[in-house]
Formats: C-alpha cells, structure tokens, sequence
C-alpha cells in the first residue's frame, strides 16, 4: 500500500496541452476514480502515473519517491487496459505469470503466485486456454489476475468495463470492489461512466479540458457540486438548469433571494408533482417515459424551458396535464454567470 | 369472371419461377467471379496441364514434332544431367542467401520505419522505390557500380584501403553480388509488409509488457516476434517463390556466368526451352521446380502451425 501525490502535473503533445495543471493528493488504500467526458485527458494522466507517458511538467510521487524519471516497470504499480492488452499467442497461465518470467522469477515461485491470484479470481479453470477461448468477463478477470500476480503497490484501472455488456459491467463493478476491500491497495480507475465512479470510488476527480473541476466523496459530488459542469455531469437524468429570472421571484416570495445568480439547478428525483396553482413552477407534461421503476415526466415550463421530473408511484399525470413542480429548498443548486455553485442561499429579510 | 380467373391463370403460369434468395445470392456470386474462374482455368491451369504433357513428351520446337517419351525427361535430369545438380544448387544457395538476408532486413527497417517520426514516409519511399523501378535499369545500374576497375563500389572500398574483386566476372563473388543487388531491390516490399503487420499489432500489448518489466528485446523476442509469425510465414513463401523463379535479374547481371556460378533454375528452364528448344525438357525442369517450391512451402506452413499450436 502507498500514497500518490501529483503536483502540477502538465502534459502537452506538440503544441497542445491536454493536461494543464494537476494536484492531487491520493491516500494510502484509497479507491479514486477520473471521471470526465471522452479528451478530458482522465486517460492520460493515468499512463503518466503508469510510466507511459513523459511529463511536461510537474512531479509524480509514490510513496516518498519522485518517479517522474523512474521506468514504468520500477514504479511498482500495476494497470488492467481497456482492451485488456492479454497477450493471445499465451495461455492465460503464461499471460499471468508474464511479468514474473520476465523478472527471472523462479519457475515453482511463478506456479504459486499464478495458482494464488487464479484462485482469488476463480480463474484456476481457465488456465490452459488462450484469451480467445474466454468469455469478455473471463478476459477481464484475466487482465486483473495479471495485475495481481506482480503485487503492485498501486493498481491502475483504465476504463476496465467499456467492453462488457450492461449486466456483466454490473457484476465485474462488484468484483472490483470486492477486490478492493480485500487487497486494500490504492487504486485509481478511469471511467467516462459516473455510475461507475458514484458506486466504486471512495474519491472522485472530475476532469474536463486537462482541469480537476471538483475533487470529493460520491456524495459530496451528488449533493454539493463545485460547478454548472459537475452539477450537470453527476447524476443521471442530468440535472435540470433554469435561468434564475424564471424562478427568482417564486423564490423571493418563499423566503430565498438568489442574488446575482445566473441559474438554479434541480435534480429531476427531487422534484415532486403538486397542483399546477401550488408549486414553485408550473408547466404541462409534453412527455412521458416508462422505465420500469419510475417514469421520466418531459415538463414545459410556463417560461418557455422544459424539465425534467421522475414520478414514482402508479399515479401519473397524462400527456397534456397541467402540473405543479416542488422541491425542497435544500435540493436547489444556484449557479453565478461563471457557472460556480453559490451557497448557501441567503434568506431574504 | 371466369375468362378472367383463366387469363390470371395462364399468365402465372408464363411467370419465371421465384427464386429463393439463397440461389439469387449464388447467381450473383458466381457471376461476380466468374471472370477470376475464367482467367484462372485460362491462363493458369490450362498451361500448367500443357507443361505436364509437354515434360512427358520429347519435343523440338524447331522441328515441331512431339514424342510421349513417359518420365524420361525427369530420368535425365535428376540422374544423367550433371548440369542440373549444380544449376539446383545455385537456385538453394540464392534462396539461402536471399531469403534469411530479405526478412532479416525487412523486418530490421520495419521496426524502425513503422512509428511515426519526421521524414518517416521519405525513408519508407527510398526503401520500396527500388521495388517499383525497372528490372533492366536498375541490372544496368549495378552493373556500372559493380565494375571490376572504376566501379563506385570498389572506389568506396578503396578509400578504406580494401581491394575490392571484380564482382561480376568471378565466380565466387557473382554469386553474392547478385543475391545482395536482388534483396537491396525487393526489400522494400517485404518491410511494407512487416510495417502493416507491426502497425496491426495493439500499442497495449507494449505498454502492458513494459509496465512488466519487459525489455526491448523481450518485448519483441516474447511479444512482438510470436504476432507477427503470420506475416512471416507468408513473407517468406512469397519470398522463397520468388527467389526460384528468378530470372530478369540473372539474365540481365551475369547471364548465368560467369562459369555457371550463378546460373539458377528459371534461367537454365528459359536456356533449355528457348535456346536450345527443348521444350520437352525444360517443362520437366519447370514441373520439378513447381514441387520444389511446394514442398518447401508447405514444410514451412506445417511447421509454422504446429508452432502456433
């Protein structure tokens, strides 16, 4: 186990910067996860961790020591690719036991150390195959087992579940937590899904443009978020945004002045459906959408905007019907004109 | 009504018959390579079936007059034609040259022409220009280079205190001169080859090895070199073939000479057939060129699957 720190870390290719200023600071067994939209550099500054990428600028730290100019293979830390990069003219055992033979690992030491991290895996069956003979999950399960087998201090995970489908990303999502808690080593993951990163990550950095936009807990994420873009980029359906003169007046009168604000943020779970003449808004359901355990309401706001709202519960208001929209006054998100989150809200006198 | 119903009927009846969309898929298909058939029976089979009768025939093309003789043809090449022997060894010796010095090369400028770097595209033009320039200016050229007395080589050497041979005219350096002028002119394309196969190959693959501990050279003994094993093996027929069949290139160097140091199979087929106008002979000495290549071909192939196996 060991800690990370990065500080200013810039990456540029040629006369583009796509990492432009990075610090962070990662614990001893944390599980952080990049989360952040395809080119948001999330990727490369993990292969920059990795030792695979050249640093423009800044210095990396694993434990005590600065590896900025320390080779891939000496950081101690291990990575599971997106396309899993297993080797398929080697049978899982030789894929695994890969790094030790190229270490000069004794052969029985190497035996024990795959059978060890196979079992952990539930891999020992697989053993003479070759990667084409795997399932996606057991070829996932392969490139972890790989990781494991050289005993990393810092595991790195690149968008690990990109290429398993929605049931099986379910699953493999719990075996990495599982593995988490067992090996207790740092891991960082890379992930454009933000599911993935609210249900894995002790930490979540979100990026956009090579920027941290906002470090935090899952929740401090969901329910204080630093800026418009993480407002907008955690929680799914995304947050709706309305410009503040549509609700600054409503507001006031209950008692909130939203001062310079420039939008007012709501997640569509924590809007209720109330009379059309009761509500905070007011608006007339354009669409509906069933989804099993809830249905996504589409409402046109009498200012011209639509919003988003689950319903929950068998009783929905037909295409057409006229509603009120609540929400409580600690689930409102006030944005400035730079899209910064303004709180708290300050009570009008 | 009825009227109707019949000429309803009758004109069903004249209808072609529908057609399933498996066969209308096979129509179109046959169609499409139809001409490839063609082509093949044409230029392909039907010479080779003629080069069969012809190798079991005695037949001057001055005089016009074929003989079925049976294997004959083979009998005397294989036991009463001392020239055949040497003529083969000449063809093993320019393959055995040839080829390892080919590949070797090929995948050497590969591996350093395949990552994108500033005048990458410059150099990969030099290598494969010379594949694409003519056979007979290119003999002519190294001809001029090759000169005994005031060829470029051997002032090169000379300039370095080495007394370079007449590289043409004696037998022992003929024979190398015209191996490394042929692998100089057809590398080329042999490195595009490998520089497809290495560009195939995920970037992960290093990057995981790397991050193993994996050296250069582990990395290309232990992962690149077992990918690319497919390429090789077609390189390598491709390679083998075509340094049997040689020909424009000894012709148009050393004609066979000098002594018959570099006198190889295709030229001698060429020499028996339309020099001498054996023909009779000379597709006997092409059959067993053909299972020569084949057999050596698929040697190769099996030992290459049961490697990957």
């Amino acid at each position: 186990m060991t800690s990370l720190t990065l500080r200013n870390i810039k990456k540029s290719f040629g006369a583009t910067q796509v990492i432009k200023g990075v610090d962070l600071e990662i614990a001893d067994g944390e599980f952080v996860v990049f989360v952040g939209p395809s080119g948001c550099g999330k990727s490369t500054l993990l292969r920059m961790i990795a030792g695979l990428e050249d640093i423009t600028e800044g210095e990396i730290y694993i434990g005590e020591r600065k590896v900025n100019d320390v080779q891939a293979a000496q950081r101690g830390v291990a990575m599971v690719f997106q396309s899993y990069a297993l080797y398929p003219h080697l049978t899982v055992r030789d894929n695994m036991a890969f790094g030790l033979k190229v270490r000069k690992v004794p052969a029985s030491e190497r035996e024990r150390r795959v059978r060890e991290a196979a079992a952990s895996l539930k891999l020992e069956a697989l053993l003479d195959r070759y990667p084409r003979e795997l399932s996606g999950g057991q070829r996932q399960r392969v490139a972890i087992g790989r990781a494991i087998v050289g005993n990393p201090q810092v595991f790195l995970f690149d968008e690990p579940l990109s290429n398993l489908d929605a049931e099986l990303r379910v699953h493999m999502r719990s075996e990495i937590a599982a593995l988490h808690q067992r090996l207790e080593n740092t891991m960082i993951y890379v992930t454009h899904d933000q599911i993935e990163a609210m249900t894995l990550a002790d930490r979540i950095v979100v990026l956009r443009e090579g920027v941290i936009e906002q470090v935090g807990t899952p929740r401090e994420l969901y329910e204080s978020p630093a800026n418009l873009f993480v407002a907008q980029f955690i929680g799914s359906p995304r947050m709706n945004v309305l410009p503040a003169r549509a609700v600054a007046g409503r507001l006031a009168a209950r008692g909130l002045n939203i001062g310079a604000a420039e939008g007012v943020g709501m997640r569509p779970e924590h809007i209720s459906l109330t009379a059309p003449e009761s509500g905070l808004l007011r608006g007339r359901v354009a669409l509906s959408e069933y989804t099993g355990a809830a249905t996504l309401l589409h409402v046109e706001l009498e200012e011209g905007e639509t919003a988003l709202v689950i319903a929950n519960g068998p009783a929905v208001p037909a295409n057409g019907q006229e509603v009120g929209l609540e929400i409580a006054r600690e689930h409102l998100h006030v944005f400035d004109k730079a899209g910064r989150a303004i709180r708290p809200l300050v009570q009008a006198a | 009504m009825a009227d109707a119903l019949t000429e309803k009927g009758s004109a069903r009846s004249w209808r072609a018959p529908r057609l399933t969309l498996r066969q209308r898929e096979a129509i179109e298909a046959w169609l499409f390579v139809s001409p490839t058939v063609a082509g093949f029976l044409l230029f392909f089979l039907g010479p080779l079936a003629a080069v069969v009768y012809f190798s079991l025939t005695e037949w001057n093309l001055l005089t016009q007059q074929a003989t079925f003789v049976g294997v004959k043809n083979y009998v005397d090449a294989l036991s009463h034609n001392p020239d055949f022997w040497h003529v083969l060894r000449n063809s093993f010796v320019f393959a055995m040259g040839l080829v390892p010095l080919n590949m070797a090369l090929a995948l050497s400028l590969a591996l350093a022409l395949s990552r994108p770097f500033r005048g990458v595209i410059f150099f990969r033009t030099v290598f494969f220009a010379p594949v694409v320039t003519s056979a007979v200016a290119w003999a002519i050229v190294w001809r001029f280079l090759l000169q005994g007395e005031g060829g470029a080589v051997n002032q090169m050497l000379a300039l370095v205190g080495i007394d370079g041979p007449n590289w043409l005219r004696e037998p022992d350096w003929a024979m190398v001169a015209v191996i490394v002028t042929r692998v100089i002119k057809m590398v080329g394309l042999n490195m595009i080859l490998y520089i497809a196969a290495l560009q195939a190959i995920p970037r992960d693959y290093e990057a995981a090895a790397r991050l193993e501990g994996a050296s250069n050279w582990q990395i290309f003994r232990m992962v690149i070199w077992p990918l690319l094993a497919p390429t090789t093996l077609v390189i390598f027929v491709i390679t083998m073939i075509g340094s049997f069949k040689v020909f424009d290139h000894i012709y148009l160097m050393t004609g066979g000479g000098p002594e018959n140091g570099t006198l190889v199979l295709a030229f001698y087929i060429y020499e028996q057939g339309f020099k001498f106008f054996n023909v009779g002979y000379a597709s006997a000495l092409a059959m067993i060129m053909f299972v020569i290549v084949l057999v050596l071909t698929v040697v190769q192939m099996t030992l290459r699957r049961r490697d990957m196996q």
